[in-house]
């Protein structure tokens, strides 16, 4: 019996969503196969690559603090991101607005935000500080100050959806990230809730979870890949949300990234083991359902869209 | 793959014979695809039917073993679905076309990555020796083989040039390798060669379509010991036919591309360190069985190695972290010590808040076979003698000078066991929930419970703002005290009795399982011998209908004979010798409790025996002549059927062995979590079935199925589980009787049944 090819199209779809406006908006989703499975049908939408810029004057890496010398402020550094080809949107990152931390206020974010709207042309992602109440404030806030940016929070959760759908989508417009913690039961009900509010599902991204290669990552791949099956063969709509992943947070923490060239002299360059553990996280990420990835490294951007531009 | 009886049908010959001794071959057919009758009771079947038959229950993917190494087997394509069972195996290349310092530089670098992670080697499992025809000879691709052999690795010879491959072949004798060079030209040569050497032959070709060919002709010829090459045209290419071929095979049941494969990654990233490390992660994704890099660096293995060893896991092992000492916010030697179990989520959520609290604090970590606090403690897996074992094997009385101990506050009982074990210790009861603990830390709380104990006479603290808790007391086992029966006990001033219950009866049996130690108020009650939460309990489900009454009392370490026996009598006295299923990881205390156990209404359950580290829990039932609930798992939930039903058989024949009816053994499947393992329930049905079809009888905790949903739905997907269960034939539950709608599905159930005769009235009987 020769070889029958069967491609695996199915009749469900991803959801299409744009982020940012005019000729550097870009869309995520749309594809109604498997993620990078462009041999079984055409993938309209290649999967994007976001830039994690965070406020902390500290980077994680020698490269990193090279790459980003000069730039004082966040839109600096936002713009000097923006600026590298292959770079799809930004997340601006507000770590210093945790309360148990450099407790940056709410308005000095906006300013920040706002300044980074000026700098940049390519669509905008806003992440908060992970503390669940300056986050919603924050979000909501940024919103109305970036209104008609199109931008997208990252992100609303369990905990806080209500406060999240309502001031940054309800009320401004913009797209909203439901964020769980792999579980597929969870960024389902999420979602549900969300939508219950009144927010459309198209403007609606989910962040399922992440973690480094190495670290528990078997669960990112199975709710990565669950969500995309259930999305996809069983049509089911409230798990149609594209995907974006955060992969530079997580890679860049663990002491494969970070451990010092002294301390396991086999191991080489730092700079080199956190590219690598970035790149590879990412790939991983993109061959399980994520339809987009964000990143921190230069060096890692130009090598997952290489890779991505490869597979399409 | 099992062949459904259409299937069959459609290859036998239709002529309604009766040879075979049915009446048509349709219901031959159907019996063929049951089981009951082997496919060789048709004497008419065609040679080619019969292939076809034996093709379609051969597993779908070869499995080989290369030098010890496994590779192929696979049956699923997703990790959720089933463990993916050959991890991908990561080789280096090297080729003739090098110069003989650059290829002795490439095969002295393959050895620098070799590290252990959890318990795992990581290292470059493979040689790849490559033949560039254009710029060697067959002398020089031979002279290579021998010396990459040198390194004691299984090599794989990727050579298309059939003299030089047979040169490659004799070098490589006596080493463990594969041959990856057929193509469809030179295919039948190498196959030869291949099949000379008894070594796995590689093909490649142009496109699937010709790959298929050349496998098919291989086939024809008789070998089977194949391994594909996904090609190097194009990283588009070698994705789009690495996913096809297993795809291909697994989905679409094609064997012919139901063979391992081979990437060659070094070749496709054409010498871009970055992307090779992309591409190594792509396809141990998806899904090489062999992926072939330059050169392993540690940059790329780090994340690799923790990269494939997360993909090739069981799926349904409890997320576990590792034991040991986790210092958090910059902990040292004198930061105090929080305690908690092995189970991730606890983990993830405790270390979370630690630090949240930016107080330096040594997270230790013990072993608790990866359950939550509280079920690791009420099945003895989070105990005083488990936290002592873990202190003595990590050193922690050296490693640690800080002599604080913050034990989680739902196991507050534990405190005085544990601090007979570690007396050196300050033992604090800590918080209850790990959100609180931000503020207790903070805020010093714990340092109001702490007592020094190097301090000659101990400095009682300050107990002022902390009413939850004393300066540790030594813990006094209290002797139990004499059984009060309290006259028929009232609810709505009906008074309770219990009916009785006749073991011979086919109707259901529900094992009420609300007298628990896991409730705060039933474990404060066993703690002080205090009857009345116990008796309330016992009557509230015993006005609800239940037929036997489980009673849990925890690990019981200090008092457990004692208890139990205090428990057993309680509640047999007062309600009229109710049957009970006794309920502890401490065998002593069940042994004690049937001493004083009345058989009238039943004999007493052993809750519970398993096929592994609580085996003997049979042997206890056997010799008192007690049943048994056995659980059919080993370590962790069975991977499928077949193991369920292998570990039942065990414990069937262990049971017989020992002179126990095969009615006093009540098989578990283990109901699972549907917020989990939603893919997994039909298995445990079938499960059920699978016990029911050899006159089996079965328990087990049903309301498992509901763990973690919202209150109003337990109830509605509880009730459909017993439905479909009983369906399946479960004769027995361990549930809340207190739920009314579950109790109305089972009466209705055994109505359907027929094992109680319908009355207007019957759910009030």
């Amino acid at each position: 019996m020769p070889f029958a090819k069967k491609p695996q199209v199915f009749s469900a779809k991803i959801n299409e969503l744009t982020l940012g406006t005019g000729d550097k908006a870009t869309t995520l989703g749309g594809q109604n196969v498997f993620n990078l499975y462009t041999f079984d049908a055409p993938i309209a939408n290649r999967p994007k690559i976001g830039i994690d810029v965070s406020d902390d004057p500290d980077q994680p890496s020698a490269g990193l603090a090279e790459f980003y010398a000069g730039c004082d402020t966040l839109a600096a550094k936002a713009a000097k991101a923006a600026a590298l080809d292959n770079v799809d949107f930004v997340c601006i990152r507000f770590d210093m607005a945790d309360p148990n931390g450099a407790n940056k206020s709410v308005e000095d974010c906006v300013a920040d935000a706002k300044a980074v709207a000026e700098a940049v042309d390519k669509p905008i992602v806003v992440a908060g500080c992970k503390n669940t109440e300056k986050d919603a404030e924050l979000f909501s806030k940024v919103s109305e100050a970036l209104q008609g940016k199109n931008i997208l929070v990252l992100s609303a959760k369990e905990e806080d959806y209500k406060t999240v759908a309502a001031g940054a989508s309800l009320a401004y417009g913009q797209k909203v990230g439901a964020e769980s913690a792999v579980d597929i039961n969870l960024a389902k009900q999420l979602n549900v809730l969300i939508t219950q509010m009144g927010v459309k599902g198209e403007n609606v991204a989910m962040n399922i979870g992440s973690a480094a290669a190495g670290y528990g990552f078997e669960y990112v791949v199975s709710t990565l890949e669950r969500v995309k099956a259930a999305a996809l063969s069983q049509n089911d709509n409230t798990l149609q949300m594209p995907i974006i992943t955060p992969v530079g947070v997580e890679t860049w923490g663990v002491k494969e990234s970070t451990a010092p060239e002294d301390e396991n002299p086999g191991w080489g360059s730092a700079e080199e083991r956190g590219i690598d553990m970035e790149v590879e996280t990412a790939a991983a990420c993109l061959a399980y359902g994520s339809d987009a990835v964000i990143l921190k490294h230069p060096a890692s951007i130009a090598t997952v869209s290489q890779l991505i531009a490869a597979l399409m | 793959m099992a062949l459904k009886g259409l299937d069959i049908f459609k290859l036998t010959p239709r002529t309604n014979c009766k040879d075979c001794g049915c009446p048509t071959c349709m219901a031959f057919a159907m019996k063929v695809a049951s089981g009951a009758l082997p496919i060789e009771k048709c004497p008419h079947m065609s040679d080619a039917a019969l292939s076809t038959l034996s093709e379609a229950t051969a597993p779908p993917m070869k499995t080989y073993k290369v030098g010890g190494l496994s590779l192929g087997g696979e049956t699923v394509l997703s990790r959720h679905e089933k463990t993916l069972v050959s991890k991908t195996l990561y080789a280096v290349h090297v080729c003739d076309c090098m110069d003989e310092a650059q290829q002795d530089e490439v095969l002295s670098k393959l050895s620098l990555v070799d590290y252990e992670r959890i318990g795992e080697r990581m290292y470059v499992e493979m040689v790849y020796v490559n033949h560039n025809a254009a710029k060697a000879s067959a002398g020089d691709y031979a002279k290579l083989v021998t010396k990459a052999k040198a390194l004691g690795r299984p090599l794989v010879l990727s050579c298309t040039d059939v003299d030089a491959a047979k040169a490659g072949v004799e070098a490589a004798k006596g080493a463990d390798f594969i041959l990856n060079g057929a193509t469809p030209d030179n295919y039948a040569d190498m196959s030869k060669l291949a099949t000379d050497a008894k070594v796995l032959l590689g093909v490649r070709a142009g496109d699937l379509a010709a790959l298929h060919a050349v496998v098919e002709k291989l086939e024809a010829s008789g070998n089977k010991n194949l391994i594909l090459d996904v090609g190097t045209a194009s990283i588009k290419d070698a994705y789009a036919n690495a996913v096809q071929i297993r795809r291909t095979a697994l989905k679409d049941g094609d064997r012919s591309f139901g063979y391992p494969s081979i990437v060659n990654v070094a070749k496709l990233a054409g010498g871009d360190a970055h992307l090779e490390a992309a591409l190594l992660s792509l396809f141990t994704c998806k899904y090489g069985s062999i992926v072939v890099c330059s050169e392993m660096t540690y940059a790329k293995a780090l994340p690799l190695y923790g990269l494939r060893q997360n993909i090739f896991t069981d799926p349904q092992k409890p997320m576990k972290v590792e034991p040991g000492i986790y210092p958090i916010n910059g902990a040292d030697e004198n930061s105090p010590c929080c305690l908690t179990v092995d189970f991730a989520l606890t983990y993830f959520l405790v270390s979370g808040e630690l630090e949240r609290s930016k107080v330096p604090v040594n997270l230790l970590i013990t072993d608790a076979s990866g359950m939550s606090v509280l079920t690791a403690w009420a099945a003895g897996k989070f105990s005083s003698s488990s936290i002592k074992k873990f202190f003595d094997e990590f050193d922690i009385n050296n490693k640690i000078k800080s002599r604080a101990l913050i034990i989680p506050g739902k196991v507050a009982v534990m405190k005085g066991e544990i601090q007979d074990k570690l007396p050196g210790w300050s033992v604090i009861v800590g918080t209850t929930e790990a959100v609180q603990l931000v503020k207790y830390l903070r805020d010093e709380e714990w340092k109001k419970s702490y007592v020094d104990k190097s301090a000659p006479a101990a400095a009682a603290a300050d107990g002022s703002a902390a009413p939850a808790e004393a300066p540790a007391p030594k813990k006094v086992v209290k002797p139990a005290p004499p059984i009060v029966v309290t006259g028929p006990y009232m609810i709505d001033d009906k008074p309770v009795t219990y009916k009785g219950h006749d073991p011979a009866s086919q109707t259901f049996v529900t094992i009420g399982e609300r007298i628990h130690c896991i409730s705060p108020a039933i474990r404060r009650a066993m703690d002080s011998y205090d009857e009345g939460p116990i008796l309330k309990r016992a009557a509230e489900q015993i006005a609800a209908g239940a037929t036997y009454l489980d009673v849990n009392i925890g690990p019981a370490e200090s008092n457990g004979p004692e208890l139990m026996q205090w428990a057993v009598q309680l509640l047999q006295q007062n309600f009229n010798n109710v049957p009970l299923a006794l309920d502890t990881a401490n065998q002593k205390a069940i042994e004690a409790g049937i001493k004083v156990y009345n058989r009238t209404n039943g004999k007493p359950i052993v809750n519970s025996a398993d096929a592994g580290s609580r085996i003997s829990n049979i042997d206890l039932a056997a010799a008192n002549d007690a049943i048994v609930i056995a659980l059919c798992s080993a370590d962790g939930i069975a991977k499928d059927n077949e193991e369920r039903m292998m570990h039942c058989h065990n414990m069937l024949e262990r049971g017989l062995h020992l002179g126990m009816e095969s009615d006093d053994l009540w098989f578990d499947p283990l109901f699972l979590v549907v917020k989990g393992m939603q893919d997994k329930q039909m298995d445990v049905l079938n499960a059920i079935k699978l016990f029911s079809d050899e006159g089996l009888k079965s328990t087990g905790g049903l309301s498992n199925n509901s763990n973690g949903m919202p209150k109003h739905i337990r109830p509605i997907m509880d009730s459909a589980m017993v439905a479909m269960a009983m369906m399946q034939g479960l004769t027995s539950a361990i549930i809340n009787p207190c739920d009314q709608r579950m109790m109305e599905t089972i009466k209705s159930c055994d109505i359907l049944k027929n094992h109680s005769l319908y009355a207007d009235s019957y759910l009030e009987i």
